[in-house]
């Protein structure tokens, strides 16, 4: 079982052609494709054999160079490695003469390392040449696992020889560049690389650094502390840390429930602030503990997960979506508040919540095609080389009972031709077919996996004659092949095939926008329009050639005749006066056809009437605007004109000034009130990102309305100088009320949590803010609000949650479905603060679209 | 072989908290966070308290040219992602763009990378600890003046060399899954310090490693490359790495040892192919520690991010000689550590092609070249007076006492380590004593006799003769060797 089982990784055996000897490869990747095949992408080892000749004898020489370490073989070694060597002239080039006798001598004698020369010539069977060539080939072509190590010098070829499926390399082959290569670095030498040894200190010399200068003691364990004092101190840190957030009014809309903030509180930055302080107080409890509980209250201590806001939350998953992990671009266009250290902490504490959660989810469904492991059967189908009784020469009883019938009569071209057996089980023909050569079982499996004969034939129709005629060709056909084989897309229901690499890449990045490290669509795909100059449009009219306007508007890419357009224009153009194909090109100046009263006029005379123009029918003359009837009411009135003409609108208050309005105390207000509005009224200073904001509170707050993007230009807090804070302080003890949020932000000096934002925003923790909603009417809808009454309208958008009485039948005439739907939710509409109609929705169910 | 029981030591930890907030870019494997989850860990699991911990200065330029040259850094200092185009050249002569991109902050992220390793190599020269940790250091890639490899500036080497102050001779492991290149290369002609690097070779970032590159000029020998294969499980790399390291300590005699804790060796990194889990990884913290040497633990590579925290959380653990739970404790990041929230991981199946036949050729051949180290006792004895800076040598002496054990206890041991396999060895050793016959060597000292039954009979005959050879041209070479 397990032998049949391939991972992504193992070395295998491929057959691509019944005849010729396995491909050794090794999976890179298994993928399941469109029809549920499974496809292995693998790279490319070369046998020998694979290799051209000049090649081959640069391999020789490196081998040799390798097993002994005299100094021409290290020169040679090092021309080997440093030479691609491209053609046979600059194999010839390498090959110095004196250097070639010698490996003439080396080879003849039987075996230097120790090796029969037998074993010399399977060992050439073993080696392999790596390259970076990737194909991709089906999986059911596997025929089994090899292992393919880097040679090391300390292994004797032997230890590959006697197991099966063993294969060494030393040398990357480029089969593009028909270059050879050893796969190795250097290290090198000089003083551009070695650094200067710093000498010993001599007796009595002293190092100048300074500790305090290299480092900062933020711990240490040297304190009298147990163990259980300091656990203790973390749960009241983290317990002050809860209470700061139930007075932070901020937090508590954001954690509603004592559990959320006791959890919020439980997070690491508070215990390293805990440690920090219980460091920075000598180690003694009671002094970190009053530390922690600063006279202007509880320190607050936030994180970045804390700290962001729900839509700023979204905006940010929105951006991972568009641009993946560029978090330089997502600062840029979606958060520019934030800077990348921000970013990249929150991504980090992002990847542990549940959102991260579900999109892997999904990302694991996509990536299903990708296979870790493929079992693939054993092979059992007959080979096309195996000689059965009708195409062998022998009769099948002859094979099966080998020797009982007269074996010996076979002629010498039936015997194996490799191991020279006379019986066998199976027979396989091999070699050109004319010269009838077979092979046993043995030897033919042996030919398959190692790409030879298990002895060098004397034959002078051997080995290298059969391979140079027959397999050669087919053996490079097969890597021709290959090589020229598709790239398929490897997406779900797509499997589109390409030339070249590099458009694969492009259309994966463009059709599935998920290529490497590709930019999504949006970006990388240009955007074209055409300008069409004035002679464009001219010609679109003047030349027969472009009479079908619709049929080349939908098939942009058919080819035009220019030479005939232009021909036909000239003539046309001849024929016509240059001011009217002037005319005609811009499509018609727009007619002068003068005021209506002096038309009136002209039309009066034309009639006969030689009255003056004063006396002419009044109805005909236009009404001066003063004295135009004027409206019974009118909604808007213009504000008073200023002195130099311009209009002069009611000043908006700024936010600083609002936030300093808020701070005041407000004693007429009930207390209950003032807690509300604090709450809310600062919503409405988010909610242009937020989406809590609902009219009718803006409208009790009279907030401005919300800046495009306030955020980008944080304006500066405003901070109460050390006495105010004082008094303040004060007085939210006198009356009990807790202290404005701003207030904590001033307070809350800890060195971890600077988020390099001017102040802190007041913002609601994602997690539960209610999603954002957002209407978008339909023209049902549209037809159906203008069926409401202007009071129905109003009374909607103040009660968006309530459903809408379906008005007086009215809506019945737009909306046959009837019920009209006004559910857009607590939160709804923060988007289009058109104050009417956004609720009144009829006919086809209420679009809601969740941004999430 | 001075080895310590496992014992409680004084341990320094550096840290900055903006570490984790630098980020190499989209799709880059290198992640900074990984420190900060395992800052996060320490603190949870209670290890924080136990510890010294410093937040390092930022190194400055001057201290970073002791290694690199000026215009490297000046340029690493000057790059920003808004100013690249006008870089454009320097860019590639000093291999920043691809691997090792120029983002937000890069030059103050080598400063604090380095700042730490050298704060802990400071800190361990006035010996005001015995282990230093530098989990945002390690970044052994980095060359003199050229970043490779997601490292830009080499906070090792800036470290040893500031051990180099105090210690005569510095040794530097490296158990990162990719070849310690940048230290290598930085030390490779020096004797004074020893660099040992497992990683796997072939087809493998950097290419560099093979057991044949052993140092140059005076440096040569001072290079050990243990060249391994994919899927090294917890047993294979201990079975190379306790002989290796035991070896080198018993002929280099460092006085100081960096272990670069590279978590990419562990099983089913995203870049990796070992099979180690966090014990297998621990194991090797654990025994260099034993040799009770002032001790440098720094980072390295590690790119599946959640087993990187757990594993340097444990070696944490392990330099601080406190046990702590497989339960993981909850932290910020706690979900990462799903869906079992252990803190030990399981291995692979993968297959394991080192075989015990092909590690144990690896480690003859390593020996071998040890063997050609001059002689360390002697070495010693001359190196400690000129080690010490007066006061200082008095606290070193005292550590000693406390901490080594005598030359002579030494002595026996190693003689002990021989008769692992002395009794068959007995009768090689005459042909050892062939050997030496047959090519004299005047220098030797009957100690290298003593190592001789350490020298297993896997040896092939043309290896020894191999081993003629070069002993014979190293002869001069050996007499130019300085005994400091």
């Amino acid at each position: 079982m397990a032998a049949n089982m391939y991972r992504v990784g193992d070395c295998v055996y491929f057959e691509t052609s019944p005849k010729s000897p396995y491909q050794i490869r090794r999976i890179e990747e298994l993928n399941k494709t469109a029809s549920g095949n499974v496809e292995a992408k693998v790279m490319c080892f070369y046998r020998r054999r694979d290799l051209p000749n000049p090649l081959i004898q640069l391999a020789d020489k490196h081998q040799m160079a390798q097993s002994e370490d005299s100094p021409v073989a290290m020169k040679l070694k090092k021309i080997c490695l440093k030479t691609p060597v491209g053609e046979e002239q600059a194999a010839q080039a390498v090959l110095d003469p004196a250097l070639a006798a010698m490996e003439e001598e080396s080879s003849d004698l039987p075996g230097t390392d120790g090796l029969a020369p037998k074993q010399r010539h399977q060992a050439k069977h073993r080696e392999l040449f790596l390259s970076r060539h990737v194909e991709t080939l089906p999986a059911t072509h596997i025929r089994g696992k090899c292992t393919v190590t880097l040679l090391n010098e300390t292994e004797s070829l032997l230890s590959y020889l006697n197991k099966d499926d063993a294969f060494f390399y030393c040398l990357v082959f480029d089969p593009s560049q028909k270059t050879l290569l050893a796969d190795k670095g250097e290290i090198r030498v000089g003083s551009r690389y070695q650094t200067e040894v710093t000498n010993l200190l001599k007796e009595g010399e002293e190092d100048p650094r300074i500790g305090s200068e290299l480092e900062t003691l933020v711990w240490t364990p040297e304190h009298g502390l147990t163990d259980r004092q300091i656990d203790q101190f973390l749960v009241v840190s983290r317990s002050v840390g809860t209470f700061a957030r139930a007075l932070d009014c901020s937090s508590s809309v954001k954690q509603p429930s004592l559990h959320m903030s006791a959890a919020a509180a439980s997070r690491d930055i508070t215990l390293f602030h805990a440690m920090d302080t219980l460091h920075k107080s000598g180690y003694s409890i009671e002094s970190a503990l009053s530390s922690l509980v600063p006279a202007s209250g509880p320190v607050l201590c936030r994180d970045e997960m804390e700290e962001w806001s729900a839509s700023e939350a979204n905006l940010f998953e929105e951006a991972l979506d568009k641009y993946g992990k560029d978090f330089a671009d997502i600062r840029q266009d979606f958060l520019p508040w934030k800077t990348l250290k921000n970013l990249v902490e929150y991504y980090y504490m992002w990847k542990t919540t549940d959102r991260y959660v579900q999109q892997k989810r999904v990302k694991a469904v996509e990536a299903e095609s990708k296979l870790k492991q493929v079992y693939i059967p054993n092979y059992n189908k007959p080979n096309a080389a195996l000689i059965s009784s009708a195409s062998g020469g022998i009769k099948p009883g002859a094979v099966l009972n080998g020797g009982t019938n007269g074996t010996a009569a076979l002629p010498p071209a039936q015997l194996c031709l490799s191991c020279q057996v006379t019986t066998s089980n199976q027979w396989y023909a091999w070699g050109p077919e004319h010269l009838q050569y077979r092979l046993c079982g043995s030897c033919w499996q042996y030919w398959k996996k190692y790409g030879g004969l298990k002895v060098k034939t004397a034959n002078a129709f051997g080995e290298s004659e059969a391979e140079s005629t027959k397999v050669r060709p087919d053996g490079d056909e097969t890597a021709l092949s290959a090589s020229h084989r598709p790239h398929r897309c490897t997406v779900l229901n797509c499997a589109k095939e390409f030339k070249l690499r590099a458009h694969l890449a492009r259309h994966v990045a463009t059709a599935h926008g998920s290529g490497e490290g590709a930019r999504p669509v949006m970006k990388t795909r240009a955007a074209f329009y055409l300008r069409a100059s004035p002679f464009t449009r001219l010609a679109r009219r003047l030349a027969r050639a472009l009479r079908r306007p619709r049929h080349y508007a939908r098939s942009p890419f058919s080819p035009i005749n220019l030479q005939q357009v232009k021909h036909e224009c000239s003539i046309a153009m001849a024929g016509v006066g240059v001011g009217a194909a002037d005319m005609r090109a811009s499509g018609g100046i727009a007619r002068a056809r003068g005021a209506v009263g002096t038309v009136a006029n002209r039309l009066a005379a034309a009639r006969g009437q030689p009255s003056p123009l004063a006396r002419a029918h009044e109805w005909l003359l236009l009404t001066p605007r003063d004295r135009m009837p004027k409206p019974a009411h009118v909604a808007f009135p213009k504000p008073p004109k200023a002195p130099d003409g311009s209009l002069m609108y009611e000043r908006v208050a700024s936010r600083a000034e609002l936030e300093a309005r808020r701070t005041e105390p407000a004693p007429v207000q009930p207390l209950k009130r003032r807690a509300f509005d604090d709450i809310n009224g600062l919503d409405s200073h988010v909610n242009h990102s937020v989406g809590t904001g609902a009219g009718a509170i803006r409208e009790a707050v009279a907030a401005p309305p919300p800046a495009k993007r306030p955020n980008k230009h944080p304006a500066p807090m405003q901070r109460p100088s050390r006495e105010q804070y004082a008094a303040m302080c004060a007085r939210a003890q006198a009356t009990g009320q807790p202290l404005p949020a701003h207030v904590f932000a001033h307070v809350n000096g800890k060195p971890t949590n600077i988020t390099g934002r001017g102040g802190r925003r007041h913002v609601i923790s994602w997690m539960d803010a209610p999603d954002d909603l957002y209407f978008r009417a339909t023209d049902t809808a549209k037809v159906a609000r203008r069926t409401l009454s202007c009071g129905e309208l109003r009374r909607g958008a103040r009660a968006p949650w309530r459903a809408m009485r379906s008005g007086a039948g009215a809506a019945a005439a737009a909306a046959a479905a009837g019920a009209v739907l006004a559910t857009a939710g607590a939160g709804a509409g923060a988007g289009a603060p058109t104050g009417a109609g956004k609720t009144a929705g009829a006919g086809a169910p209420l679009q809601l679209v969740i941004l999430d | 072989m001075a080895m310590q029981p496992h014992s409680k030591k004084r341990v320094c930890y550096y840290y900055d908290s903006d570490i984790g907030n630098y980020y190499y870019g989209q799709g880059h494997p290198m992640k900074p966070h990984r420190i900060r989850m395992t800052h996060n860990l320490l603190l949870n699991y209670g290890l924080y308290r136990k510890m010294e911990i410093y937040r390092p200065h930022k190194a400055t330029a001057d201290e970073m040219t002791k290694f690199h040259s000026d215009d490297y850094i000046r340029f690493l200092r000057s790059i920003r992602p808004d100013n690249m185009s006008e870089y454009n050249k320097q860019m590639q002569r000093f291999n920043v763009g691809e691997d090792c991109p120029v983002f937000d902050g890069l030059y103050e992220f080598c400063q604090l990378s380095a700042g730490g390793s050298v704060a802990a190599a400071v800190k361990l020269n006035k010996q005001a600890s015995e282990i230093c940790i530098n989990w945002g250091g390690g970044l052994h890639h980095a060359k003199k003046s050229e970043a490779s490899g997601f490292c830009y500036v080499n906070d090792i080497v800036l470290g040893i060399l500031e051990l180099l102050k105090y210690h005569q001779r510095v040794l530097y492991i490296d158990i990162d899954v990719h070849h310690g290149d940048g230290v290598e290369e930085a030390f490779y002609t020096t004797d004074r310090v020893m660099t040992v690097s497992f990683h796997k070779y072939g087809e493998y970032f950097p290419g560099t490693g093979d057991l044949r590159d052993i140092g140059a000029g005076k440096g040569k020998y001072y290079a050990v490359n243990i060249p391994l294969r994919d899927g090294m499980d917890d047993e294979s790399y201990e079975s190379i790495f306790v002989p290796i390291i035991s070896k080198v300590m018993e002929t280099f005699q460092p006085s100081a040892v960096v272990l670069q804790c590279g978590a990419d060796s562990l099983t089913g990194d995203r870049l990796g192919c070992f099979n180690l889990t966090v014990r297998g990884h621990g194991r090797c913290v654990e025994l260099v520690k034993r040799f009770g040497l002032p001790f440098l633990l720094v980072g390295g590579g590690g790119y599946t991010i959640r087993n990187v925290s757990r594993c340097w959380t444990y070696e944490t653990s392990v330099a601080l000689g406190v046990e702590i739970a497989n339960e993981l404790p909850y932290n910020d990041y706690f979900e990462y550590f799903g869906p079992d929230f252990k803190l030990h991981i399981s291995p692979s199946n993968m297959s394991n092609q080192n075989t015990p036949e092909y590690l144990e050729k690896i480690k003859n051949r390593l020996f071998e070249n040890l063997r050609m180290l001059p002689h360390a006792p002697g070495v010693q004895v001359q190196a400690i007076p000129e080690d010490a800076v007066n006061d200082e040598s008095e606290d070193e002496d005292k550590v000693d006492k406390d901490e080594r054990l005598p030359q002579s206890e030494k002595d026996k041991r190693i003689t002990g380590e021989g008769e692992l396999s002395d009794s068959e060895d007995e009768g090689e050793g005459g042909r050892r004593d062939n050997r030496s016959y047959r090519t004299p060597q005047p220098r030797k000292r009957p100690r290298l006799d003593k190592d001789a039954p350490a020298l297993k009979d896997e040896l092939k005959a043309e290896d020894s003769k191999d081993d003629v050879k070069n002993m014979s041209v190293e002869e001069p070479k050996k007499d130019t060797v300085p005994n400091p």
